[in-house]
């Protein structure tokens, strides 16, 4: 499994995302800088500039069309994927931490950060997908402050207008958009901050990391614990490997909070921990700083992590992965 | 050398990793019921939109 290098950014990323043909893997960092990359060769196609500070959070449509990108600069950018121009910015009063698509590409939700008198704020905004994409409009659909602990990530589920949301207390709840009414919470989901939230293919069920070294999958219409994946570092990703019975996890202790200076202590590598027995089956090491994010490829042919150390690391899964039966023979339900 | 391996994962073990995808599985089949049950609600609704909007513009 001899990974890609995508060598393209000159700090750490921030957020990771394959398109829905996999072809494409799209990555955003703290360089204000957002790359395209064939996903198979780690070319790089383009590069989506115009960002005046840290891209925290990136997502694309599911036919590959729009891009949406959230910044320090405190803008929620709407950009043409094959051309590579900003064709709407929309501006707040703080920073965009975190975006996503629904499923049909028609609606946008994003969290802005509670910050200088202002509250965490989640705006769902309507996605004009006529002609060029430059007529939008300015104001929201739908927004709404969160009660209680501020969200640090989100997605819409599949019923209309509810989304599922992690917040900064280690709460996962669902919202209704359109009331800003909190359906439903596990208080209790996490003792710390949720640091990323990836839902399955059909929506149905989700894996959020934490700060509390926790990676845990929930129901997302009852917001019930399934699975949980105890590991010794902070984690700042989790995501799902479609058609394997494994979950992925990264995270590390930043090279400054860790006493010993030995390498080992940061625990740069990717984890794969299998998804129904709660047991580690293997790392992949590499990078030399945290793992901030990580995405599989929706075949789950591949994997791609993104670092702290500006680097992203493609890797193509060999036979091995893909005949490996740690277990035995035991037919598992996606 | 296989053999002596499995004679180490005891038949405790074996059994608790049946149950934990026995469990899974049944999780994810009523899942997916419900979500085709959703689904067919959505598209039955749809269909009856779809007539009662032909009928509007006969």
């Amino acid at each position: 499994m001899r990974p890609i290098l995508l060598q393209g950014h000159e700090r750490s990323l921030t957020q990771i995302k394959f398109n829905s043909d996999g072809d494409l893997l799209f990555s955003c960092s703290k360089d204000n800088v957002i790359n395209v990359w064939y996903s198979h060769n780690g070319e790089r196609l383009g590069t989506y500039e115009g960002n005046n500070g840290s891209v925290w959070t990136v997502d694309v449509d599911a036919d590959s069309e729009f891009m949406v990108s959230g910044a320090a600069d405190n803008t929620l950018r709407l950009w043409s994927v094959a051309t590579g121009k900003c064709l709407y910015t929309w501006e707040f009063p703080t920073a965009v931490k975190r975006v996503a698509f629904n499923d049909e590409g028609t609606q946008v939700v994003c969290i802005t950060e509670q910050r200088m008198g202002h509250q965490c704020a989640i705006r769902v905004f309507n996605i004009n997908r006529e002609g060029d994409g430059t007529k939008q409009s300015k104001e929201p659909l739908y927004m709404f402050n969160p009660i209680g602990s501020k969200a640090t990530v989100c997605a819409f589920t599949l019923t209309p207008n509810v989304i599922i949301t992690g917040h900064e207390s280690g709460k996962v709840a669902l919202f209704n958009v359109k009331s800003g009414e909190e359906i439903d919470n596990n208080e209790r989901a996490h003792g710390d901050v949720v640091t990323d939230l990836q839902l399955s293919k059909d929506r149905t069920y989700c894996i959020t990391s934490s700060k509390d070294k926790s990676a845990r999958i929930h129901d997302t219409k009852t917001l019930l614990v399934i699975k949980t994946f105890t590991t010794e570092t902070p984690l700042n990703s989790a995501a799902l490997a479609p058609d394997r019975p494994y979950v992925l996890l990264g995270g590390g202790q930043e090279a400054m909070s860790v006493t010993t200076t030995s390498l080992r202590q940061g625990k740069f590598e990717t984890r794969f921990w299998h998804k129904i027995f709660e047991e580690e089956v293997g790392r992949v090491k590499g990078h030399f700083g945290p793992i901030n994010t990580i995405a599989v490829h929706p075949a789950g042919t591949m994997y791609a992590s993104g670092g702290e150390d500006g680097f992203v690391r493609v890797h193509h899964f060999d036979d091995s992965y893909f005949k490996a039966k740690p277990y035995g023979e035991l037919e598992i339900l996606e | 050398e296989d053999a002596a391996e499995e004679s180490n994962v005891s038949a405790e073990l074996i059994a608790l990793r049946k149950r934990l995808v026995d469990e899974w599985n049944a999780w994810r089949a009523s899942r997916k019921k419900e979500l085709a049950a959703d689904r067919n609600r959505v598209s039955e609704k749809e269909q009856k939109a779809d007539v009662q909007d032909k009928e509007e513009i006969e």
